[in-house]
């Protein structure tokens, strides 16, 4: 029968990955506030490091953080069924029920951010628990991602685990493979965590002191955790993933650096090209661990110009919008 | 047959209807409620009317709430699920819709930072930049619905797509505009009901009773522009159908009739009630609009079937392209993820996307009694049966290994021994021959048993092959054959 066919794609696989990565990159910045944030409001809560009002305040930004990461999170969802085809969506399907619950404790999260953050608009006090609860429901999340991206390098096993359990209650069993990785972005978080935490709070020297601390520290163990998971993956020396990661860690520096001058701005922008950098670097190292099985640019190209046109378009519009409202929000402040 | 099949218990409608209803129902009020607040601060604003803009910084507290959190998340959730569970259909859906996606994607980012905006500049910004956010953040989750609509009608009714494979061809196809149309009635509607569940806690009195008033106001219009331009949507889906509708879809339709006059009743008991409107009626009002969302959504995806993607792909995934294909090399050939158990696996894709053996739309039940043979026919001529069901288009071996998947997973006593005596003949007629001629639907055959002998219906069942394309030959032992034929005879006589 002569339908259709479905198997092309409608801009070259180059743009789509620019996409994928750019707002995956955006994604994580808005993650990495979130959970980075909790964790550092956390621990300076329950050491009584600061006062409240000043953690208050830090609180009252996680809801709109929470709403930033699943915002900027659809995107890179949409364009993973272009870049990496099927393997994701295998390996998710594996993992039914874990995967399936993340946008349920996501749900949760996001009501106990709200929670916290309305009892301290009402109290100017901390709901220590409602931040835990949030904290545990942000690292399922993260380790069912890390669980499931994992699997999806790795086909051979995905066929594995789905001939013994075809139930969806399969987490994947090679931890080895993803806990280092998973540690990393954890640190990582807490890095970005730490600099969004002393951007906010430059007027209070305790809060920069905090966040320019976990910025340092955060940096360092990642690092540390990045680097040994990066000795696991064979043939990595081999791909433009090792240039990535220089470029990356070039950038953290100098974001480091610039954050100590307290110049947030300049900080932040590097900081973004470091993450973006990282995120290409965890791209090649996908595509070569599925050299085998799956290259990206074997598929039939039919550009749909038009349709590209009017997403580029609106997406100018959204974002000169966005940047309007914002200009009459503060504008009342001035 | 390119991923693995998540095999859950729970039956794949109702894990589909569980997200997919709630995130509609709260969706739709996102962008009327976004209508509502904006049109009624403006209005508040000119009359410097305190209490109206008290009663919508609350409305607009539970608007973000509710909207932001269970409404964005369902809505992800929906890209989950549809993942799971027809990984195939999502896959042709983002290949040739992505920049569709990707243009309802940044209409959300506007309409999520104006969400945030609003709420958080209540108090902070100036009262016309407060009512510009407003409107920007209606537009874009208008444009949002624009968009989505363009991509579900598809799915429903593909139009010229299937010939010419044109973006354009399957956005704007025969149920776009009636749709779109309809959906801002829903929305419309919605902002009302919802705005009079806030309203019901209000305390009693004058200021209640005008903010009742205006919210069934809303309701009412929403009502009935949804009512009227329904009709221009079901007539060009029944202009482009081309299967025949089932009781299923007509049902969920009628229910959704009769919802729109128990709406239509308690919005009209709210206005009369409006001084001390209790929270009863209101969460009443919620309640039968969340059922009729849920009547109208069961009508459009059972409508559908047996598609996912009308003309394209079936509900389980089978490519209508590849029809040729199947039939030459099988399914099995086409499956990438393999058990190791033919049978399961087969079983799995060919029927599980719809079917589970014992719990949603169960077929042990339906084949207790029988046996493999039988089985096996009721397989291969699945497209006959009285439902919308995809045609099955593996080989007969493939056939054979479905039936002896479910066969070992029935029960297998004769159906005399299932079944008492007094019930046997009803019970052998509704699982051998019902499936297909059920008494009252188009294929009832009631009428030709009228005046026929024992003898005449014995020998109809030893020849039911040859009696029309896939009758299955008839299996069942003497008592039961007994009992059926005695059970044909009382049809004949009713049916006189």
């Amino acid at each position: 029968m002569n339908l259709p066919n479905y198997e092309f794609l409608s801009a070259p696989i180059q743009l789509v990955t620019v996409l994928h990565l750019l707002t995956l990159s955006l994604h994580f910045l808005a993650m990495n506030l979130l959970l980075g944030g909790v964790i550092i409001v956390l621990i300076a809560g329950l050491r009584k490091q600061w006062d409240d009002p000043t953690l208050v305040k830090f609180v009252k930004l996680f809801p709109v953080a929470m709403a930033a990461t699943i915002t900027l999170g659809i995107a890179p969802l949409l364009f993973l069924q272009l870049v990496y085809h099927r393997q994701v969506y295998a390996a998710a399907i594996v993992s039914g029920w874990f995967w399936l619950l993340v946008p349920a404790v996501a749900v949760v999260v996001y009501y106990a951010l709200y929670r916290t953050s309305l009892k301290g608009e009402r109290t100017g006090k901390l709901s220590v628990p409602a931040l835990l609860l949030a904290l545990a429901g942000l690292l399922y999340i993260s380790l069912t991602y890390s669980s499931v991206f994992s699997m999806a390098e790795q086909p051979k096993l995905i066929h594995d685990l789905y001939a013994q359990d075809q139930s969806g209650w399969v987490w994947n069993p090679a931890t080895g493979d993803y806990l280092l990785r998973w540690l990393h972005m954890i640190l990582g978080a807490i890095a970005v965590g730490g600099y969004w935490i002393g951007a906010i709070g430059k007027d209070s020297p305790v809060a920069f002191q905090t966040g320019k601390r976990f910025y340092m520290v955060g940096v360092a163990l990642a690092a540390v955790a990045g680097s040994a998971y990066l000795m696991t993956v064979p043939g990595l020396m081999h791909t433009r993933a090792i240039w990535g990661l220089v470029v990356g860690i070039i950038l953290t520096l100098g974001s480091l650096h610039l954050f100590f001058k307290k110049k947030f701005c300049l900080s932040g922008v590097l900081l973004l090209g470091s993450m973006l950098m990282m995120v290409y670097a965890r791209h090649m190292v996908r595509l070569l661990r599925l050299a085998d099985t799956y290259r990206p640019d074997s598929m039939r190209f039919a550009p749909q110009w038009g349709p590209f046109a009017l997403f580029l378009v609106c997406f100018v519009v959204a974002l000169a919008v966005v940047a309007y409202m914002v200009r009459l929000l503060t504008a009342k402040r001035a | 047959m390119m991923y693995p099949f998540w095999d859950v218990t729970t039956g794949y409608g109702i894990l589909m209807a569980c997200i997919a209803i709630v995130h509609v129902f709260i969706s739709h009020f996102a962008i009327g409620g976004g209508l509502y607040l904006v049109v009624t601060e403006q209005m508040a604003r000119r009359h410097n009317d305190e209490p109206t803009l008290a009663f919508l910084q609350k409305l607009a507290k539970f608007f973000v709430l509710v909207t932001l959190v269970a409404g964005v998340l369902t809505g992800v959730g929906i890209w989950f699920i549809i993942g799971l569970l027809n990984p195939l259909a999502t896959e042709a859906l983002i290949h040739n819709y992505v920049w569709g996606w990707a243009t309802e994607w940044t209409f959300f980012v506007g309409e999520i930072a104006a969400a945030l905006i609003y709420y958080y500049g209540w108090n902070k910004m100036a009262a016309k930049a407060h009512i510009i956010v407003g409107w920007i953040y209606f537009i874009f989750a208008w444009l949002s619905l624009v968009i989505i609509n363009g991509i579900l009608t598809f799915m429903l009714t593909p139009g010229k797509w299937l010939a010419t494979g044109n973006f354009w061809d399957g956005f704007f196809n025969p149920t776009y505009w009636p749709g779109v149309i309809m959906r801002t009635g829903v929305c419309v509607m919605l902002a009302g009901l919802y705005a009079l569940l806030v309203a019901s806690r209000q305390a009693a009195g004058e200021f209640k009773a005008r903010i009742v008033r205006y919210s069934v106001t809303w309701g009412l219009f929403g009502l009935a522009l949804t009512t009227v331009v329904q009709r221009w949507y079901l007539s060009a889906i029944l202009a482009t159908l081309t299967t025949k509708v089932l009781p299923g879809p007509i049902l969920a339709l009628r229910s959704a009739a009769w919802l729109a006059i128990v709406i239509g009743g308690l919005l009209m008991l709210a206005w009369m009630l409006a001084r001390r409107l209790p929270v009863i009626v209101a969460a009443l009002l919620m309640l039968s609009g969340l059922a009729w969302f849920g009547s109208f959504e069961s009508f459009r995806e059972s409508v559908r079937k047996p598609y996912v993607i009308t003309g394209y792909i079936y509900g389980n995934g089978v490519e209508v392209a590849k029809t040729d294909k199947y039939k030459k090399e099988g399914y099995l050939a086409q499956i990438t993820y393999r058990t190791g158990d033919d049978g399961a696996d087969l079983f799995r894709h060919a029927c599980r996307s719809c079917h589970t053996l014992d719990g949603y739309r169960p077929l042990k039940p339906a084949f207790d009694g029988t046996d493999q043979k039988f089985i096996a026919s009721i397989v291969r001529g699945a497209h006959l049966l009285n439902a919308n069901m995809p045609p099955f288009f593996g080989t007969a071996a493939e056939a054979d290994q479905i039936a002896a998947y479910i066969y070992k997973r029935i029960d297998q006593r004769p159906l005399d021994q299932i079944y008492p005596a007094a019930d046997l003949g009803r019970q052998a007629f509704t699982i051998r021959c019902a499936k297909c001629h059920k008494p009252g639907t188009a294929h009832d055959k009631s009428k030709s048993f009228t005046g026929q002998s024992t003898d005449d219906l014995n020998g109809m069942l030893d020849n039911l092959p040859e009696l029309a394309e896939g009758m299955p030959a008839y299996t069942g032992n003497a008592t039961e054959r007994a009992a059926l034929v005695a059970y044909l005879q009382s049809l004949g006589k009713v049916a006189k």
